[in-house]
């Protein structure tokens, strides 16, 4: 007869209780890890979705998202005439306040040559409408900004029209993404953030051609060029900083967790501890309360290794039907999240690792000290 | 041989120094095969400690133990696994019935039979058996829980005979029941050892349980003695 199902199914509703209290807190802690790994996620979706080859920026700068950048836009045309470069686009990258319904929302706007060569929306995020396709005044904006195809939205003093909605699609620091024409994007840069210029040009003073610089142009490679050869020469021969795709995702993503994953991370570590000792504590709990059935047991004569395995056996139990559980309530909860949560199968197992060692653990030292005490003082006899 | 339990300078010493508390100081005796005994002696003199380390659950300080023709103390036991002892050789009763709570009436009977390897069925048959016997039979399935005090001592009694022991410690074993039943109770005891050969150690209270006895075992002055069973009445 086994004994760990006999135990269970007596007290089987304190059983599932606490399986479901522990998946849970399991599911907490997986809930956490999503968020982290989400804005980890969340931070390369744009590189990702341009997925050039490189990054051609600013002289002596990280940019285009560590820090500013600014670049002629035309370098896009000389940099055809390096060997490999297969094609070029200039981007400009720039966060305002954005206008929704009855609020603003800061959104990162995207503005980017509609006729040119990389277009950066991903179509697997284009859920409605068509990439822009006028010069101006059209714009892609992201679901969760709740716009409709056709409606208007009014920036500055000029009306764009939404013709298409993409899903998904946030900066490192989960703002929505807006794309637009380069010139529309260039006219807000413009108007939103240098007012001094626009002061100058009121008291009649020539501004720069401000509208003639960018943040970064991407580089698409022909086939059978590497990266890091064409980044050199590129260098070279323009003086500008060359960064790899795998720079970038790495600066992203280095970026990110230093700004505020690391906050989040470290959150997570340690609710990963918490919860460990919490779960460790109950079913220590658990085999302590257990003290004067497996004292009766040891007095009649049972051997300790039958007593030894009926513990480990219902931990065991807890601990699959806690994991079962916790992914179960994660998977339930985890898109009524407002950012975007992650969650990852390795993840769980590995936390079910983690709990399942420190859950056999704490058992183990529960059953030491049953084992050990004097089963005649256990009984009260 | 015919002792089935045997002591020799028997000593039990709890703590030191200070708070040091002689129990036990040099008892001697025998209980043969088939033999009722009752021990008796005030609340507090030793008697379950006694019977513990006759069990193998308490570890006397110094003397000798044998348990059929099987010394098992020799001021230090001379076996590794104590639970294996009691499993082949010892039943055990309490004053209360300690019926694993989670296991039905039948599987606490059979649980140790089971363990020692008997089959289910036998195990089965030899519980059923008991319980007849016990007039308990109807209750096979039902959980201890859902029994009277009465018939959950009868449980526990049937599980300490189910593996046909050669020794029977029996702590108390009517201090719960009424006058009938105890009498009933012991009156069994005696039946079981005379008709399986068996030593039973029953510690009482109760001096009407005391005729039913073969001999008296008394603690004395941290010894044990033996007492006629008519100048206790
Ligand atoms: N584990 C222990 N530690 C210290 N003293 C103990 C322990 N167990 C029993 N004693 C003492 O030993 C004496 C005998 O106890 P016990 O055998 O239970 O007596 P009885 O069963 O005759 O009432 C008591 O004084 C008790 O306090
Ligand atoms: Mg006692």
């Amino acid at each position: 007869m086994n004994l760990a199902y006999k135990d269970i199914k007596h007290t089987l509703g304190k059983f599932l209780i606490t399986a479901m209290g522990v998946g849970m807190l399991l599911g907490v802690v997986l809930i956490m890890i999503g968020v982290y790994r989400g804005m980890i996620y969340d931070a390369k979706v744009l590189v990702n979705d341009i997925n050039p080859d490189l990054w051609v920026v600013q002289e002596d700068k990280m940019g285009p998202f560590a820090e500013s950048s600014k670049i002629h836009r035309d370098l896009k045309n000389y940099l055809k005439s390096v060997e490999g470069v297969d094609k070029t686009a200039a981007y400009t990258f720039q966060t305002i306040e954005f206008p929704l319904k009855t609020k603003f929302t800061k959104a990162m706007i995207v503005g980017y040559d509609v006729f040119g060569e990389i277009t950066p929306i991903n179509p697997k995020r284009l859920i409605k409408g068509r990439n822009i396709n006028k010069s101006h005044y059209e714009i892609v904006v992201t679901d969760k900004m709740r716009y409709k195809i056709g409606d208007k939205i009014k920036l500055l003093n000029d009306i764009y029209t939404v013709v298409g909605i993409t899903h998904g699609t946030v900066d490192s620091g989960g703002n929505p993404i807006v794309y637009m024409s380069l010139s529309d994007a260039n006219k807000i840069q413009f108007n939103y953030t240098n007012p001094r210029i626009r002061n100058d040009r009121a008291r009649g003073i020539k501004a720069n051609r401000d509208s003639d610089l960018v943040n970064t142009i991407v580089v698409k490679l022909k086939k059978g060029y590497l990266s890091d050869l064409v980044a050199k020469n590129i260098k070279k021969e323009f003086n500008k900083n060359v960064f790899t795709q795998k720079d970038e995702l790495f600066f992203l993503s280095r970026h990110v967790i230093e700004k505020s994953s690391k906050q989040i991370g470290s959150f997570t570590v340690i609710l990963i501890i918490v919860s460990t000792i919490i779960i460790g504590l109950i079913i220590y709990t658990m085999t302590l309360e257990k003290m004067k059935e497996i004292a009766i047991m040891k007095l009649i004569g049972i051997p300790n290794s039958k007593i030894v395995n009926m513990i480990l056996q219902e931990t065991v139990v807890l601990g699959v039907l806690a994991f079962i559980s916790g992914n179960i309530f994660s998977h339930l909860i985890y898109n009524k999240f407002p950012k975007r949560v992650l969650l990852d199968l390795n993840d769980a197992e590995i936390l079910f690792v983690i709990v399942l060692v420190a859950s056999i653990l704490s058992s183990l030292i529960g059953i030491y000290k049953v084992i050990k005490v004097n089963p005649q003082e256990a009984i009260g006899g | 041989m015919d002792n089935s339990i045997k002591v020799e300078n028997l000593v039990k010493i709890f703590g030191k120094g200070e708070t040091k508390v002689e129990v036990i100081n040099g008892a001697n005796f025998e209980v043969k095969k088939g033999e009722l005994v009752a021990l008796i002696a005030p609340s507090g003199a030793g008697k379950t400690t006694l019977l513990m380390m006759i069990g193998c659950v308490e570890t006397p300080t110094s003397g000798k133990i044998y348990l059929g023709d099987e010394k098992v103390y020799d001021n230090k036991w001379l076996i590794k696994d104590t639970t294996k002892i009691r499993r082949d050789k010892i039943g055990f009763i309490f004053q209360a019935p300690n019926l694993v709570p989670f296991l039905n009436v039948i599987e606490n009977v059979t649980l140790l039979s089971v363990t020692k390897g008997i089959s289910k069925e036998n195990a089965n048959k030899k519980a059923m058996e008991l319980f007849t016997y016990f007039d308990i039979a109807e209750k096979a399935n039902f959980m201890p829980s859902e029994l009277s005090g009465g018939q959950q001592q009868r449980v526990a009694i049937a599980r300490a005979l189910a593996t046909e022991p050669e020794i029977i410690l029996a702590d108390e074993p009517t201090a719960a029941l009424d006058k009938t039943r105890s009498i009933d109770v012991v009156k069994m005891l005696k039946k079981i050892a005379v008709e399986q050969n068996v030593a039973v150690i029953m510690v009482t209270h109760d001096e009407d349980m005391l005729p039913l006895c073969d001999r008296i075992l008394q603690i004395k002055d941290k010894k044990v003695i033996n007492k006629k069973i008519d100048k206790i009445i």
